[in-house]
């Protein structure tokens, strides 16, 4: 009966109810990612008044990767022909609200607050139209929006955390945006100066300066105003603290229970045979050569893998043998992809693909923060399909505070991958990381190949690399 | 053959799940040797065994997941060598009770299926000393009949990992093992290890050499009318070397 193979429930298990395991309800804890709670700080002003060099500079100012802009413009509607045929005449209102599609704009802005991938839409000016690619962001922490209807609709002003208006005299104002539309926007001066005093300046009088009112704070001058730059800076800085502090307390929160509650039944310690134990000896000897020490890591890993694919689901299959009889077999039920944690789990590289050669490997940087010890995401790419494929082994050579861990899983998770679908594969862990992983996951499945003290190291990848 | 259930069918699976989430499978044949061990039964090894059963399989394939099953085979095949404690200082700093081998080892391959099991051995132990033993059936006797072999000098001071993919009647097995104890191997340092196995054929090998440990990956329902397991997987050596 092919097909007929249930792996876990079917419904998505992100909600509140756990599944069963054995007559007893895992209780779920939660786990807040530092982008689950994004702030989102408002930049409007008049074409020119400099926004996006605002904004610029305070994003370079602070160089961290979960600082982003995001620009209206990418909401501009895209024209119907007879609209766009007045677009390339310049006589269309691009600076009229009517012109930006705000209900797409509240739904992307609204995914990310949420700590949802958002896919931002493309906007080309030379077309006057979105293009059929979108680029996606996920997992600010913060994010600048900026645009001269930053803060015009009351449903985006609510999400936000900080509201800037800038000033500046309307000369500067043209100037600038003369240079700028000849420079990035392919247009010609005539146009952009029909276009101001047709369109930008009336806007400005209607829409764009009774913003203002809604504003905390109203910077003159823009970039050149240092000290409000090092104001919406500060602010920053002090919202990426508080979500640090509040990630790392939601960290130490799931370690309640650790000590004393069992390990849930979905996690697998390796069977501690004689050989895996001797190679474990010649892998922990600080003797080992590090030829050994890649040899043996490999064929070890290459056992985790076979024991981590007895987890993906298989469906029943009749074999015709060369005998012409029937074998009542098993074959895979659909894909089976990796996610590798770097930079730990990329030692784990060489033993998945001696047990699946072609398998499709995503991959994530995660780093704890030097002062903190927080982990922070700095990189991400995964499968495009990765949300249908039938298990996703996770690897990462080490677990100790499972910070690293629960986060990987929580950006698969936020990719669609099913929890029950995830199944960890860590060359070590310590009790206190899988029992904070698995309490915020308890769907998810972890094949452990020892188990080791609390918080150790990550001597293993130091010793596979050789740095 | 009264005590044995042929081909029992069962639910595979981790345990985590309910019998009602697994899929089932035939499962190998219990046989019951105190030597001989079967490795267990999961879902992941009956898929493999699937693929390379399978008479559609191409040869790349049918390499490539057999070599998977044979280097379980030399992981489980290896468990049985004798060990000592040893405790080694980790890069952190902290011991670690571990344990090392001991004595040495060396493969022998009855040609040519045999052959076809070296590659997983080299995976698993880098520079093993390889012999081999060429036995083919005596076209007059049916019987089967040493024509080659080639073996380490010390092969007497050495554990034998014996390697044959296919174990039908186990007449040349048996043979091969006579070979290694007629070179001074004692019965109990021979480990040998099969993809699969016929109930017979594992009957007669182990009421022969009961102290001589057998690991297979699945035994079989049994044989046909000229010895071939089934249902089986066809010939071995031509699946992975010439067809």
């Amino acid at each position: 009966m092919p097909g007929s193979v249930i792996v876990g429930p079917d419904a998505a298990l992100d909600g509140a109810a756990a599944p069963e395991t054995d007559g007893t309800i895992a209780k779920r804890a939660h786990y807040a990612p530092p982008w689950a709670d994004l702030s989102i700080i408002g930049i409007a002003g008049s074409s020119g008044s400099g926004k996006s060099t605002l904004s610029q500079a305070i994003v370079n100012k602070l160089n961290l990767p979960w600082v982003v802009i995001l620009s209206i413009d990418s909401f501009y509607k895209s024209l119907d022909p007879e609209s766009s045929r007045a677009a390339f005449r310049n006589e269309y209102d691009f600076d009229s609200p009517d012109a930006i599609d705000f209900d797409t704009l509240v739904e992307r802005l609204r995914d990310l607050k949420a700590g949802k991938r958002a896919e931002i839409p493309v906007y080309s000016f030379e077309k006057h139209a979105r293009l059929d690619r979108t680029t996606d962001i996920y997992s600010p922490h913060v994010l600048i929006l900026e645009g001269i209807f930053a803060l015009y609709d009351p449903r985006v002003v609510e999400l936000m955390d900080m509201k800037i208006f800038c000033e500046a005299d309307a000369d500067t104002c043209l100037s600038r945006r003369i240079l700028r539309d000849q420079r990035d926007r392919g247009r010609d001066i005539e146009g952009i100066i029909k276009q101001w005093f047709t369109f930008v300046k009336p806007n400005f009088e209607k829409y764009v300066n009774p913003q203002a009112k809604v504003a905390d704070i109203i910077v003159p001058r823009g970039v050149e105003n240092h000290v409000a730059m090092s104001m919406v800076s500060q602010f920053i800085q002090q919202k990426l603290v508080e979500k640090s502090t509040h990630h790392r307390a939601a960290l130490i929160r799931l370690e309640i229970g650790g000590n004393s509650e069992p390990l849930s039944d979905k996690v697998l310690v390796m069977k501690q045979t004689s050989q895996l134990r001797g190679m474990n000896t010649i892998i922990h000897d600080i003797d080992t050569s590090s030829e050994d020490f890649i040899f043996y890591f490999d064929r070890l890993t290459a056992l985790l893998v076979e024991e981590a694919l007895n987890n993906a689901p298989f469906v029943e299959a009749d074999i015709p043998t060369p005998q012409n009889l029937t074998y009542a077999g098993l074959c895979f039920k659909g894909e089976v992809s990796a996610v590798i944690v770097l930079r730990g789990g990329a030692a784990l590289e060489a033993g998945l693909h001696r047990v699946i050669t072609d398998c499709k490997t995503g991959r994530v940087l995660i780093q704890s923060n030097i002062r903190t010890g927080e982990p922070e995401l700095h990189y991400l790419v995964l499968p495009k399909d990765i949300a249908e494929h039938e298990a996703v082994l996770l690897l990462d050579a080490q677990m100790s505070s499972g910070g690293s861990a629960l986060m990987a899983v929580q950006v698969l998770v936020d990719h669609g991958v099913r929890a029950d679908r995830i199944v960890l594969v860590t060359y070590s862990a310590g009790r206190m990381g899988i029992h904070r992983l698995t309490k915020a996951f308890p769907e998810i499945t972890v094949v452990v190949g020892n188990m080791v003290q609390d918080i150790e190291e990550r001597w293993v990848e130091r010793r596979y690399f050789g740095c | 053959m009264s005590d044995v259930k042929l081909a029992p069918t069962q639910c595979v699976g981790p345990i985590y799940r309910a019998e009602s989430q697994k899929p089932t499978a035939t499962v190998s044949t219990e046989v019951q040797f105190d030597a001989l061990t079967i490795l267990p039964q999961t879902p992941q090894l009956i898929a493999l065994l699937s693929i390379i059963r399978n008479k559609e399989t191409q040869r790349g394939d049918f390499i490539f997941y057999s070599n998977r099953i044979i280097r379980l085979l030399v992981e489980e095949g290896l468990n049985h060598l004798p060990t000592v404690e040893h405790t080694v200082t980790t890069p952190v700093g902290r011991p670690y009770d571990g344990l090392v081998f001991q004595g040495k080892i060396c493969g022998v391959s009855i040609m040519r299926a045999g052959e076809a099991m070296e590659q997983g051995l080299r995976e698993c132990c880098r520079s093993v000393r390889i012999g081999k033993i060429l036995i083919q059936r005596d076209e007059e006797t049916a019987q089967p009949k040493l024509f080659y072999d080639k073996l380490p000098e010390d092969i007497a001071d050495r554990w034998v990992l014996l390697l044959d993919p296919m174990l039908a009647t186990g007449g040349s097995a048996i043979m091969a093992v006579e070979v290694l104890k007629s070179r001074g191997v004692p019965e109990d340092r021979i480990l040998f290890l099969n993809v699969l196995a016929s109930p017979e054929g594992i009957r007669n090998f182990a009421t022969r050499f009961p102290k001589l440990r057998v690991v297979t990956a699945f035994v079989d329902q049994g044989l046909d009318a000229s010895n071939y397991i089934i249902p089986g997987l066809g010939d071995f050596g031509d699946r992975y070397y010439t067809r």
